[in-house]
């Protein structure tokens, strides 16, 4: 409250101020009863009478507004005229933004010329086409043409912007009607032989990938019969964690679901490595699986583990010479390790006997595959760290 | 048959100012007539009658201008009638202003007769020359044949045997082979329209002719015109190639779809052969036909072709694709001139090769033996 008052103060100050030098001094530069009906004969509301010729120095208001009304009388297709070589000359500086603001300025006046709209549509166009606006070069084209159907620039100009907007049928039709008036037109010949070439192989692509589509849907239709025959069930990964498998409950009908899963599950260890299960020779299925460590919380990815092999097979190369660096007390050897997988929806753990083949493991009724990927948890036979973790969760032994 | 004075009292009838109903009688006889080969000579030694019909297509009544059309086509499947045809000064031009014409009724008619006098050389130059006396030029020709609905009532799918017919002559060859405009180009996507084999066999006609001509197959070949795919799409069917043999396809012919369907129509099969022989008569047309993998389609057709004809022809083809190529100096089949003393170092294969080049271009060219022009079209 204090401040405003000082503000309160300081105003009256100022104002006291003012007032005092107003006391004091004459207004300068009024007018005065001797010139004040000279002085309003210049302004042009008040004067009774316009002079004959007009000074812009002495009457500079009168001379705008002469200007302005001179302006008025110009025909439009002149000032779109002038417009249009003021836009030119932008052009020639490579200053395409003006250039567009002085050809839109000239459109503008809707003059009754068809040429020279055409030509401001095409030129429109032209400073478009440079700032690599296309659709906006190709709307100035298709409007330069109904302005003017035989104006070749707008044809050369539309065939040109449709081929970089990879419209090539729409090129070619440009190209044709621009050829139609100038058969030998070089430029148009080029631009047809090069958007009926993009139009080709741009064809060849969409049946390259139709052929390629059609042969990803066989093998992927062959692996899921080939999974279905085996009886190997599929579960989509967890944001229904307590939800029953929906291989479970539809049959098969989850298990493309399941599959589509593969390539669109980013929490998947497949996104990684990009290994994922897969058909091979002889009617063979390849799995990616998960190695778990828990006790040192570390993992193993094997990419391509065939359904024929066995645990042992895998674990006796990769626990044989040489241990991990993480098996500090060095008990890891192949001999020693035990294989189980988790039944989540049970809390359990299951034994695997490590000579049993991948696929007999994965024919277990409480085996569900997650994400496309097997996982199964390794420990060391006898371990302290072994007996805490059977001793958290029910465990079928061998 | 017919008397004279039977001829004069029929005369009487075929004018404009005539009775609609006993001057359709009059040009439904004569319809008749024109049916058969002795109604052909007969009226043949009548050219007032046939003047009288070619004044009479101009008829308020449409079914008069009906039969007089069909009358005139029926005897310009007759060769003997086409010199008097074309000897009548208001015949031809009449045609031609008509077939400009966008809403003309009977344009197709026209082109038929057209095609028609145009088969045969003597005809053909009559027929080239009334259109250019007419102000008609080709381009205007190919462009109405390529404006789809240029006519509302008329296909105008008989203009694509004209032009084939017209190929025989040097002046039409060498504006459809023009390297400054886009005529070949153009044409080109005819070889696989659907919706008529007159018009697909009326261009591949037009094609194999120009391809007699060998200075040209390079750039046939080339980039500029690309010919090859669309030879050889009308060939190629539903059968799976290895990645190997897609990548080595012009693009035109990669992954092509399961639905895919051969050309129907045997004749046009076979041109299209002849044209793809003619196109290995050169040493850079072999070259090319080789390098773009020719062989593996050629290979599929091989299998799947039934006529016996078109079969010929293939297996020419494939002999010329994966044959040695000749000694130095004689690459060229179509110009190779052959010294008594090398002709006897010839394969017969390639002897019998060449003669038989020698003998398609010779039926061409001088087609009063010609075997493979269309477009004969009688009518009743």
């Amino acid at each position: 409250m204090a401040s405003h008052a000082q503000t309160a103060d300081d105003s009256d100050d100022d104002m006291d101020g003012f007032m005092e030098r107003f006391k004091k001094e004459k207004y300068s530069n009024a007018f005065s009863e001797d010139n004040w009906e000279e002085e309003f004969n210049k302004v042009p509301m008040f004067m009774k009478t316009a002079p004959e010729d007009i000074d812009p120095l002495k009457h500079p208001e009168l001379a705008a507004i002469q200007s302005i009304i001179h302006d008025d009388d110009r025909p439009l297709g002149e000032q779109a005229q002038s417009l249009k070589d003021e836009g030119n000359e932008y052009f020639k500086e490579r200053n395409y933004k003006k250039a567009i603001v002085s050809y839109t300025a000239g459109l503008q006046k809707k003059c009754s010329d068809c040429n020279v709209n055409a030509v401001l549509h095409t030129n429109r166009a032209a400073a478009h086409f440079h700032l690599g606006n296309m659709r906006s070069a190709l709307n100035d084209a298709v409007a330069a043409k109904k302005f003017k159907p035989d104006h070749l620039k707008a044809l050369i100009r539309g065939a040109t912007c449709c081929l970089e907007l990879k419209k090539y049928t729409d090129a070619l039709q440009w190209c044709e009607e621009g050829l139609k008036l100038q058969p030998t037109d070089k430029k148009l010949l080029e631009l047809r032989a090069a958007a009926d070439k993009h139009k080709r192989v741009a064809e060849r692509d969409a049946r390259k990938a139709k052929v390629q589509e059609k042969k990803e849907r066989s093998e992927r239709e062959a692996l899921l019969a080939a999974i279905k025959e085996r009886g190997v069930k599929l579960r989509m990964p967890p944001p229904r964690p307590k939800r029953q498998s929906e291989s479970e409950d539809g049959g098969y009908e989850g298990a493309s679901k399941a599959l589509a899963g593969l390539d669109l599950d980013g929490l998947c260890s497949t996104e990684a490595t990009g290994a994922r299960v897969f058909l091979g020779e002889q009617g063979i299925i390849y799995w990616p699986v998960l190695f778990l460590y828990p006790e040192h919380q570390q993992t193993d990815f094997i990419s391509a583990f065939s359904e024929s092999s066995s645990f042992l097979d895998h674990l006796s190369h990769m626990f044989g010479e040489e241990l991990p660096p993480w098996d500090t007390d060095r008990k890891y050897s192949f001999k020693n390790l035990q294989v189980f997988f988790e039944d989540e929806e049970r809390e359990s753990l299951h034994q695997v006997n490590p000579e049993t083949t991948l696929l007999k493991t994965l024919q277990h009724k409480r085996y569900f595959v997650k994400a496309g990927t097997p996982s199964f948890i390794i420990l060391v036979k006898g371990s302290p760290f072994c007996k805490k973790f059977f001793s958290e969760r029910k465990t079928y032994l061998l | 048959m017919l008397s004279d004075v039977t001829a004069e009292e029929l005369m009487s009838f075929l004018n404009l100012d005539t009775r609609p109903d006993i001057k359709g009688q009059a040009t439904e006889y004569i319809l008749g007539l024109s049916g058969n080969r002795d109604g052909c000579r007969f009226l043949q030694t009548k050219p007032d009658l046939i003047k009288a019909l070619v004044t009479l297509t101009t008829d308020p009544s449409i079914a008069i201008v009906k039969d007089c059309y069909h009358t005139l086509i029926n005897l310009s499947a007759d060769e003997t009638m086409h010199r008097l045809l074309v000897k009548n000064p208001d015949f031809l031009p009449m045609l031609f202003k008509n077939i400009l014409d966008p809403g003309y009724m009977f344009a197709d008619r026209i082109c038929t007769i057209l095609t028609n006098l145009s088969r045969h050389m003597k005809t053909c130059k009559e027929v080239f020359k009334a259109m250019q006396e007419q102000g008609i030029s080709l381009a205007q020709i190919v462009e109405i044949f390529c404006t789809e609905d240029y006519n509302k009532q008329a296909s105008l799918h008989y203009l694509g045997p004209l032009l084939s017919n017209l190929t025989q002559l040097p002046e039409t060859r060498q504006f459809i082979l023009d390297k400054d405009r886009c005529v070949v180009q153009r044409l080109l996507p005819y070889t696989q329209y659907e919706a008529s084999t007159i018009r697909r066999g009326g261009v591949i006609g037009t094609l194999r002719n120009c391809c007699f001509d060998h200075v040209h197959h390079e750039w046939l070949l080339g980039e500029a015109v690309d010919i090859l795919p669309f030879l050889l799409l009308p060939l190629a069917g539903p059968e799976e190639l290895s990645e190997e043999e897609n990548e080595g396809l012009p693009v035109d012919l990669q992954y092509l779809p399961e639905d895919k369907k051969r050309e129907e129509d045997p004749d046009i099969r076979k041109m299209l052969i002849e044209t793809l022989i003619l196109l290995t008569a050169t040493k850079v047309g072999r070259q090319i036909l080789k390098t773009k993998n020719v062989y593996a389609i050629m290979r599929e057709f091989h299998n799947w072709e039934k006529e016996p004809h078109v079969v010929a022809a293939c297996e020419k083809l494939i002999q010329a694709l994966i044959g040695d190529e000749p000694e130095p100096g004689m690459e060229n089949l179509l110009e190779v001139e052959i010294p008594n003393d090398v002709e006897v170092k010839l394969k017969d294969m390639e002897a019998k090769e060449l003669e038989q080049l020698e003998k398609d271009k010779e039926d061409l060219l001088n087609p009063d033996k010609a075997q493979h022009c269309a477009g004969i079209v009688r009518m009743m």
